[in-house]
């Protein structure tokens, strides 16, 4: 094997562990977020300022977020009992959605 | 007199706490901005990735002060762990953690 073939096995090794990440389905995820839009906006756009905004955030971050809750990392007794629900697939759905809602968080530096 | 008592007792309590809920320290964005600098070195940067388990740091522009205040004091009292957080919340006073969320909630321009 030359170099060129093993940096190209290189780069497709990188691009597969991207797509994983990004494995959600917003589709799916908007079914399933219907008891989340209540309190964080249809769209994420939260009106009430106890609840945070989650349109535009980083899928990860809040697959991270609700991995937390249900482990009980993160303790919030709202969050606790509609995260001890989900499946790992269904966080994945449900981020997916709030992320690719429009006018949310942006990087501010 | 003596029956008066527990009900002045309940006032002064009941204006102590509307007090101390007044005394929350407003938030003013400019100085949050120059005490952003430490923050930006991560939540500034598009896609930084928290280290162990590994995720993108949260986009905090455009959040809500509310909650980015109950998230800054909750990591200050351990309340929310994530080592880094916390040993900056650490750091920071209640005028401090008004002021960045003052900054970071400040309507950002969409693209």
């Amino acid at each position: 094997m030359n170099q060129w073939t093993s940096l190209i096995a290189a780069g497709a090794l990188a691009l597969c562990a991207y797509s994983a990440q990004a494995a959600g389905n917003p589709e799916a995820g908007k079914q399933k977020s219907q008891v989340c839009q209540s309190c964080h906006g249809a769209d994420g756009n939260s009106t009430n300022a106890q609840f945070p905004r989650l349109a535009g955030q980083y899928p990860d971050y809040l697959v991270q977020a609700l991995s937390e809750y249900k482990s009980g990392a993160r303790k919030n007794a709202i969050m606790a009992g509609f995260a001890a629900t989900l499946s790992e697939r269904d966080m994945q759905d449900i981020a997916s959605y709030f992320a690719e809602q429009k006018d949310g968080v942006v990087t501010k530096r | 007199m003596r029956k008066c008592l527990p009900l002045s007792v309940l006032l002064i309590l009941g204006f102590s706490h509307a007090v101390t809920a007044a005394a929350d320290p407003t938030g003013d964005p400019k100085a949050g901005q120059e005490k952003a600098f430490f923050c930006s070195g991560c939540h500034g940067i598009p896609g930084w990735r928290n280290a162990y388990p590994n995720y993108r740091e949260p986009k905090l522009g455009g959040q809500h002060a509310d909650y980015l205040v109950a998230a800054l004091k909750a990591y200050q009292s351990g309340l929310r762990s994530h080592t880094t957080m916390h040993g900056i919340a650490a750091t920071l006073s209640d005028q401090d953690i008004a002021d960045l969320a003052a900054y970071f909630s400040a309507p950002v321009k969409q693209k």
